[in-house]
């Protein structure tokens, strides 16, 4: 296959992943605040996720995809809330594991990973009408 | 007349090709930016293309009745681990965004040359032929 076709595949597979990754965090933010409904009920778990190297085989080409998306097993945050739903017999509610300010820069990460690809993209697009031109 | 056999055409085009193969093993290193354990990659120079000193990806032919191996993606181009990345992160990734932008840009900048030299020469024929420019 011609190397600048399959830039664009490559930086595709790359730009997938990272929205994947941004989706986890964005759920993450979003149960930042999620408790249990019932006395002493677990909160919502931070989500993880890792991407691995994938060989295509069909084209021979090294491509990213997503590995594994698993849980983040730091112990809760605690709050002593006794008014809570989610509250045991002393008053202490379990809070989720996200941490904001983690996840802010977990999302700058990936956005900027995403342009990355996006510039390979364009890069190999420029490359390729160059090369187009020629036959003008 | 063909153009391919004309020195500064073939070169124009294999170091176009070299190029385009560079750049596709930069995308896989973009892509992989946040593998863990991915190793950053890197083609063998252009002089090695020119030598041909590059085992190429298919089998070598010893004899008529063997079947040449089909040409991998970017032909005789040689992959190789980047000896020269800049830093490793701690989950063993040595791909660095700003070294691999710097290398793309400069593959771009490359590519740009080499098409308009391949231009120039296809000029200087049509002049040579026609005499109007």
């Amino acid at each position: 296959m011609d190397p600048l076709k399959s830039i664009s595949q490559i930086a595709a597979s790359g730009m997938l992943a990272q929205s994947a990754r941004l989706q986890v965090v964005a759920e993450n933010v979003a149960n930042a605040e999620t408790t249990g409904t019932s006395p002493g009920d677990d909160p919502y778990q931070r989500k993880t996720i890792s991407f691995e190297q994938y060989l295509d085989p069909e084209t021979g080409l090294t491509m990213v995809r997503v590995g594994e998306v698993g849980r983040d097993d730091t112990p809760f945050t605690l709050r002593y809330e006794p008014s809570h739903p989610a509250a045991d017999e002393d008053g202490v509610v379990k809070v989720s594991n996200v941490s904001p300010i983690l996840e802010m820069a977990n999302m700058r990460e990936a956005s900027r990973s995403y342009e990355a690809n996006m510039n390979l993209y364009e890069a190999g697009r420029r490359m390729r009408s160059q090369m187009i031109d020629l036959l003008k | 007349m063909k153009l391919q056999e004309m020195s500064f055409f073939a070169l124009a085009s294999q170091r176009m090709e070299w190029l385009g193969a560079r750049q596709k093993v930069i995308a896989e290193n973009v892509a992989n930016a946040d593998t863990p354990g991915f190793k950053a990659q890197d083609v063998a120079s252009f002089r090695e293309v020119l030598d041909n000193a590059a085992p190429s990806g298919g089998m070598t032919v010893t004899s008529s009745k063997h079947i040449a191996g089909a040409d991998p993606v970017g032909g005789s181009v040689r992959v190789k681990d980047d000896e020269e990345a800049w830093a490793a992160s701690i989950d063993g990734n040595t791909v660095v965004l700003e070294q691999q932008s710097i290398k793309a840009n400069e593959i771009s900048e490359s590519y740009s040359l080499a098409a308009n030299m391949y231009r120039k020469g296809y000029e200087l024929l049509t002049l040579a032929v026609t005499g109007i420019r």
